[in-house]
């Protein structure tokens, strides 16, 4: 249990003619002094709080974790734990625990002896270890293989082991780097709930990497948002779900994604509207304070609105399309509709409230559809910030 | 019809001739040991009239030539297995351990000095070792290393090479977490080493020692340039010492001395032989 905390955190990587030719897959800034992986880290990470680093591939969020645990150098910034520099402390000095993706057992030891190995080195008495280890592995209901060899384990039972070797030490800090990656979709959902429940066993603080945004939206109290190494944003899951940064969170959060559309703002008055196509739509009470505050003047913007935000309806004021794809899902169906030049993903239901069956749409139908004033996200479509920041 | 069972006759000629030929390249293979061990059962004369007989009641020495060849001299031949064993036992481990450690840093370590001394390891491999013998001999006595307790440093400036070598490409299969998750939960460098990557490395570890230590054992050549010959003497010098004056030879005690000393590795390899092919194939499936 502690707090940590992350100022002003640089890490960049020395140039080396590999790392310019493999530079070339993303998007990470190049300067003289070599590859910004990371650039201006900082975040308050309160005590007991479970915080989720989530982007795409290379976006950075690995190395912050693999700072915070020591394994990388840090180039600028300060990084505290429980209010201490730690910047120079080796990692076995840092009271954390570290769970990898790829569960990085010790092959040769058997799953006791992989548990209790943190804390052999932290010479506790044998018969704590051996309490410690039963309590933990009780826990993670892996009780039964305590005398078995990694190799011996499916991948969800090794990534107990991982946990429960990381848990067993009590550490101040429990980093998690894409630990359910690897495993299968039934079990992947599975063990995030093992994770959720865990948190409330173990009660430390977290930091966890995923590139899956369910397992970031599921997991944290807070999530940041990362890309090409830069925080886009941070904030609880409903915060970073309905007011978006900018377009890659908008986009990055939520499944299916937003979608976006070229439309203009315009200004009647003190009230604002947006022109898409033929139709306009009046923005609500609280955007249009806060558009008035922020000083935004008439201008071409992005408007996205969520697949589920969108219904089918009839009457003035709707938008046109023509059914593409419908892919069914169960209790609703994604339709990728062509309208104004472009596809829109609607989330359609498929039962109503009654438990009827709504009639379906057939391909290459004409549809109209329309959405609510509240449910608009506006970004500037040259910066792609949120204009309702 | 005929044209198949043409097909199948070719076929069975065809197995029939490669069977011959492996069948005498084995035989080829198998000839020398078969000679020393019905050889050193045999008296003197006959292993020279009858070398590939088998011993008969007229020809048996019984073991009459074990007797001969180990009682032989005034150098006692037990002195020369201890030295033989002292030498191969100090040099494997100096080997193994300090090759494993080396392999380790190269691996992890991705310096040029890391790169410069691993192609000077694998370079080593192919350089010969009468070209550097009598330079070595020299420098082996001016530092003192010529007695059974210090050669085992200059057996690991020569196995050295394959040793880096085949560790190297095993390190490199090891998933460099395991070694984090280690430093993490607590070990320093030297304890990452020998708590977690050593017995990792058991497999390579093995092999390599099979092949050190069947070096080591039987090599001749190293440690007459540099022992003291008068003091100490190996299995392999030792036998040599059986050809007497004028150039006669006891063939029988000198075939008798050998079996001996090819015992205890034809032993240990049999018993080893698995680790050797999971070894050299364990770093070379991810190298």
């Amino acid at each position: 249990m502690a707090e940590v905390n992350l100022r002003h955190i640089v890490k960049i990587y020395p140039n080396t003619e590999k790392k310019k030719k493999d530079n070339s897959k993303t998007n990470l800034k190049v300067t003289e002094r070599g590859v910004i992986a990371v650039e201006d880290f900082n975040l308050d990470i309160k005590d007991r709080e479970f915080i989720v680093l989530v982007g795409p591939s290379g976006c950075g969020k690995s190395t912050t974790l693999r700072m915070v645990a020591g394994l990388e150098s840090i180039t600028e910034g300060e990084l505290l734990i429980d209010g201490k520099v730690v910047n120079d402390v080796d990692p076995k000095d840092r009271d954390i625990a570290m769970v990898f993706q790829s569960y990085a057992l010790y092959p040769h030891m058997t799953v006791y002896d992989n548990i209790a190995f943190p804390l052999k080195l932290k010479k506790v008495p044998k018969e704590e270890i051996d309490k410690k280890v039963k309590e933990a592995a009780e826990i993670l209901g892996i009780t039964e293989y305590l005398g078995r060899k990694p190799k011996a384990l499916s991948g969800g039972q090794r990534q107990r082991v991982a946990i429960g070797r990381a848990i067993v030490r009590e550490p101040k800090v429990l980093l998690m780097d894409e630990p359910l990656s690897n495993l299968d979709a039934k079990l992947r959902n599975q063990m995030r709930a093992e994770i959720i429940k865990l948190r409330k066993r173990i009660d430390t603080t977290f930091i966890y990497v995923t590139h899956d945004q369910t397992e970031a939206m599921t997991l944290g109290d807070r999530i940041v948002i990362m890309k090409d190494g830069v925080v886009q944003q941070i904030g609880t899951p409903q915060e970073v779900f309905d007011e978006p940064a900018n377009l890659f969170v908008a986009g990055f959060i939520g499944v299916p994604q937003m979608n976006f559309f070229d439309a203009r703002l315009e200004k009647e008055g003190d009230k604002f509207c947006v022109k898409l196509a033929d139709a306009v739509f009046p923005v609500d009470e609280k955007t249009n304070e806060k558009l008035l505050a922020n000083g935004v003047s008439p201008m071409d913007i992005t408007l996205g609105v969520r697949p589920e935000h969108i219904s089918l309806q009839e009457g003035a004021n709707t938008l046109k399309g023509t059914v593409e794809v419908g892919e069914m899902m169960g209790s609703s169906i994604h339709l990728h509709v062509r309208s104004m030049d472009q596809d829109v993903i609607i989330i359609a239901q498929t039962v109503d409230m009654d438990g009827k069956h709504i009639e379906t749409v057939s391909y290459g139908q004409e549809i109209s559809f329309s959405f609510g004033a509240k449910v608009m996200h506006l970004f500037d479509k040259e910066t792609g910030e949120s204009l309702t920041k | 019809m005929n044209t198949k069972q043409n097909t199948l006759t070719a076929e069975n000629r065809r197995k029939t001739v490669m069977s011959v030929v492996l069948a005498v390249i084995c035989v080829i293979y198998v000839l020398p040991v078969v000679t020393v061990v019905i050889n050193s059962f045999k008296l003197n004369t006959f292993v020279k009239t009858e070398t590939f007989a088998l011993p008969t009641a007229e020809s048996s020495a019984g073991f009459g030539n074990f007797i001969t060849g180990m009682t032989f001299g005034n150098y006692p031949f037990w002195k020369s297995v201890l030295y033989s064993a002292v030498i191969t036992i100090l040099s494997t481990v100096l080997i193994l351990i300090c090759t494993s450690m080396a392999a380790w840093y190269i691996t992890r370590v991705n310096s040029t000095f890391c790169k410069i001394v691993y192609y000077l390891c694998v370079f080593s491999m192919v350089v010969p070792f009468q070209m550097v013998m009598y330079t070595l001999s020299k420098t082996a006595d001016k530092l003192h290393l010529n007695t059974p307790w210090t050669i085992p440093i200059v057996y690991l400036g020569f196995g050295a090479g394959l040793a880096v070598f085949m560790f190297a490409g095993f390190v490199k299969s090891i998933p460099l977490e395991i070694e984090e998750a280690a430093a993490i939960d607590g070990c320093g460098p030297l304890r990452i080493f020998f708590s977690v990557v050593f017995p990792m490395l058991r497999p390579t570890m093995i092999s390599v020692g099979i092949l050190e230590i069947m070096w080591i054992w039987n090599d001749y050549l190293l440690p007459y340039l540099v022992l003291d010959i008068n003091e100490y003497r190996t299995i392999p010098i030792h036998i040599q010492y059986l050809k007497g004056s004028y150039g006669t030879v006891d063939l029988g005690a000198t075939m008798a001395l050998i079996l001996l000393s090819i015992i205890p590795v034809i032993i240990f390899y049999l018993t080893c032989q698995k680790y050797i092919i999971k070894g050299v194939a364990a770093g070379a499936v991810k190298g």
